[in-house]
């Protein structure tokens, strides 16, 4: 088989995978809920990869967008009007809108640089969530809000009371922003992306205005990750203020480099991964968090391309 | 591979990782196995914190329940059928996380009663959740106001007490053995905002003002810039709110600034987990318990108090009573309505009393209906470093407040339920 072949078959069992994920997962002690968050954190993870696989610019303050988007979209259903789309919307725009100001302030600042300031940004807007207690609800989050059914015009769709419909809203965005972020890394912008990311020093010889890039690049990754976080504010129906936490920007760190960071669907394996094993293993397990760890450590020492790239690299051996 | 030729070739790194992985399938596949079984018993889910800061006081709410699991099974479980216990760790600060693990208690484990959490603004997360899928819910140790008032839903049930009466319960003692000015130190979280709102609520009342107050944040451990502000006030009394491994850190840290020698410390909720790590100086204060052990002449408490010891070695505490306050009422409840229908169950609790073998209280405590919260009898009284009773008895009770005297009513509390048609 050729690897586009390859490439061909493993992406079509993602998908299938994906589709069919609601009806099989019961059977081996999973829950619908579960797969929904899979997927949501998976498409924050893989919105990270699109900067830090893919344009080699290290984030770790993307939890800020995440939870500036669960914050919206929570926001806009209790203060505005009962409206899930519009919810998604607002939580989109308002994260995308804060990434396009804090990325043209911070575009010039490289590797452990650039990481810190995004931590600082990131603490800054989780420190408001969590001190602004009469409009964010402070530490104990944002409730008394919840998503509503989508009205299409030609009838009802549940979202709220039937997880599986809202598992395959979310599946359908997901695959849209996936999509998009496969197109653009295939578009002469993603090669560039990538260009940028193996020799930067050329890249700007060649006479290719690098900081734009990057923070066209920044923007997009952001743009998607507060699509993942109105999502996620939609899946719970609750916000709290570590949504926005620096330690979750780790955890979409750790979810992009456990499943691979330089494979498109990576990031998405890593999020199932963790995810699964957080769940699964809390539940047996109070020390459930030097477990992950420790699958961590293994992982960086053992696999550095993460565990997709190990996959692949014996595939082609 | 399978384990025999795991043994017998050279270990390799792929061998152990196939291994693990194997393991890891054949746990996941064990919940689908074990649905196979014939009798199918009644669930309880506790999503509680087993971890973080709370992870003391959410351990011993466990134990509480396992006790109460044991004697209901011994007493011929609920309408007939075992009773099962699924725990979960909920963190102790993480609400999603909380709300994550009740949907999965509901969603996969189909659990027919919900208990959690010691957090408050997690109990009220969950609660969101609970409610939407219509699951009979009881609340073993969160103390906001808002679980049973403006937040109530008609299947919430409170074990512990609200914070309002805490407040209302200790005021009059505060004021009598500190004096009039307070300054408060309080946690920044649904719990610490509502029990200093119940205490300027109830300082107005009986003619003492606040002179100061600053919010912490849950999990400090540095508490040194609050005391130098609080001594600056010059209040009479320096009441702390924080609870659990907070609360210790506070206490300490004043202590050792000898904060105690100039001011009156106390405060209004206070736990036998917390006087335990404290050490036996800082053990001082007026307080509030919820439950206490030595109780002389009530019936039942030496029993519950000899099966505890026997299970943990220690004495149970306020939380450890919770614990087995609420897994008994699901099974009163149910057993009362023979039904495990949510409707029914949640009519039954309301205005259940609780026997004297469950209560281990003077005052026999009930649900209150129309807000779904438990009246009980409150501990109002002082710590300290060794009482009579042993090693374990740390607090003196001087007054016992009965529930109703401090609980207001229902409609003070802002309660507006609402049954769904």
């Amino acid at each position: 088989m050729s690897g586009f072949n390859r490439q061909r078959a493993s992406t079509a069992l993602v998908w299938l995978i994906l589709l069919t994920m609601p009806y099989w997962m019961a059977l081996i002690g999973g829950y619908t809920e579960l797969g929904t968050r899979v997927l949501v954190l998976g498409l924050a993870a893989m919105a990270l990869n699109f900067l830090l696989g893919f344009t080699g610019v290290l984030s770790f303050g993307h939890a800020a967008y995440f939870g500036l988007g669960a914050y919206g979209a929570g926001m806009a259903i209790k203060y505005l009007a009962p409206s899930t789309p519009l919810s998604i919307l607002v939580g989109v725009v308002l994260g995308t809108l804060a990434a396009a100001l804090i990325g043209a302030l911070i575009v010039k600042l490289r590797g452990v640089y650039f990481a810190m300031v995004t931590i600082a940004f990131g603490q800054v807007f989780f420190f408001i969530a969590i001190r602004w207690n009469a409009v964010t609800g402070g530490d104990d989050g944002l409730t008394g809000w919840q998503r509503h059914a989508l009205d299409l015009g030609l009838g009802k769709i549940d979202i709220l009371g039937n997880d599986k419909a809202y598992y395959y809203l979310v599946l359908i965005l997901f695959a849209i922003a996936v999509g998009i972020m496969a197109l653009l890394l295939r578009s002469p912008f993603g090669r560039t992306l990538l260009a940028i990311r193996e020799n930067e020093r050329r890249a700007r010889f060649l006479g290719i205005p690098v900081e734009q890039h990057i923070w066209l690049s920044f923007v997009i990754s952001c743009l998607f990750a507060s699509l993942a976080g109105t999502l996620f504010a939609l899946l719970s129906n609750f916000v709290d203020p570590r949504a926005l936490h620096w330690s979750q920007s780790g955890n979409f760190v750790i979810m992009a480099v456990l499943g691979g960071m330089r494979s498109f669907w990576g990031p998405l394996v890593g999020a199932a991964i963790f995810v699964v094993l957080q769940d699964f293993v809390s539940s047996h397990t109070e020390n459930w968090m030097s477990i992950i760890g420790l699958f961590f450590v293994l992982v960086v020492l053992f696999f550095p391309r993460g565990v997709l790239g190990m996959l692949r690299r014996k595939a082609k051996s | 591979m399978s384990d025999k030729n795991l043994l017998e070739t050279k270990i390799s790194r792929r061998g152990v990782i196939k291994a693990a992985a194997a393991a890891g399938v054949v746990q996941l596949a064990a919940p689908f196995i074990g649905s196979a079984r014939a009798a199918e018993p009644v669930k309880i889910g506790l999503c509680n914190p087993l971890t973080g800061t709370y992870a003391a006081v959410g351990k011993n709410e466990l134990i509480g329940c396992q006790l109460a699991i044991e004697q209901i099974n011994a007493k011929g479980g609920i309408i007939g059928r075992p009773v099962t216990l699924l725990v979960e760790d909920s963190t102790s600060g993480d609400a999603g996380t909380a709300v994550q693990k009740s949907r999965k208690l509901i969603e996969r484990d189909n659990v027919n009663f919900l208990l959690g959490n010691v957090n408050s603004a997690l109990a009220l997360a969950m609660a969101q959740v609970s409610n939407e899928k219509g699951v009979v819910h009881i609340v073993p140790g969160g103390h906001t106001d808002a679980i049973t008032g403006a937040s109530c839903h008609w299947n919430v049930f409170r074990v512990c007490n609200t914070t309002q009466m805490e407040a209302y319960a200790v005021a009059p003692e505060l004021l009598k053995k500190g004096g009039k000015k307070w300054y408060f130190i309080t946690p920044d979280y649904a719990f610490g905002h509502t029990l200093q709102a119940g205490l300027e609520k109830a300082a107005a009342k009986i003619g003492a003002v606040k002179v100061g107050g600053d919010l912490t944040p849950l999990g400090a451990t540095d508490f040194s810039s609050y005391l130098i502000k609080a001594q600056a006030a010059k209040p009479d009394v320096i009441i702390f709110l924080p609870q659990g491994n907070d609360m210790i850190n506070c206490i300490k840290q004043a202590v050792q600034f000898g904060l105690d020698k100039r001011f009156h410390l106390a405060g209004a909720q206070q736990e036998l987990e917390a006087l335990e790590g404290l050490p036996p100086e800082a053990r001082i204060g007026t307080w509030v318990f919820e439950w206490y052990w030595n109780q002389p002449g009530v019936p039942h408490v030496a029993e519950f108090v000899a099966a505890i010891k026997k299970k943990t070695g220690r004495v149970p505490t306020a939380r450890t009573w919770f614990g087995f306050a609420s897994a008994w009422s699901c099974a009163l409840a149910a057993n009362q309505a023979k039904s495990l229908d949510a409707h029914k169950v949640a009519k039954a609790l309301q205005g259940l009393k609780l026997p004297p073998e469950v209560a281990l209280m003077p005052e026999q405590p009930f649900f209150r209906a129309g807000q779904n919260q438990l009246i009980p009898t409150l501990y109002v009284g002082n710590a300290q470093a060794k009482g009579s009773a042993g090693e374990d008895d740390l607090f003196h009770v001087t007054e016992i407040v009965k529930g109703s005297e401090v609980a207001g009513t229902v409609e003070e509390s802002g309660c507006k339920m609402v049954w769904p048609s």
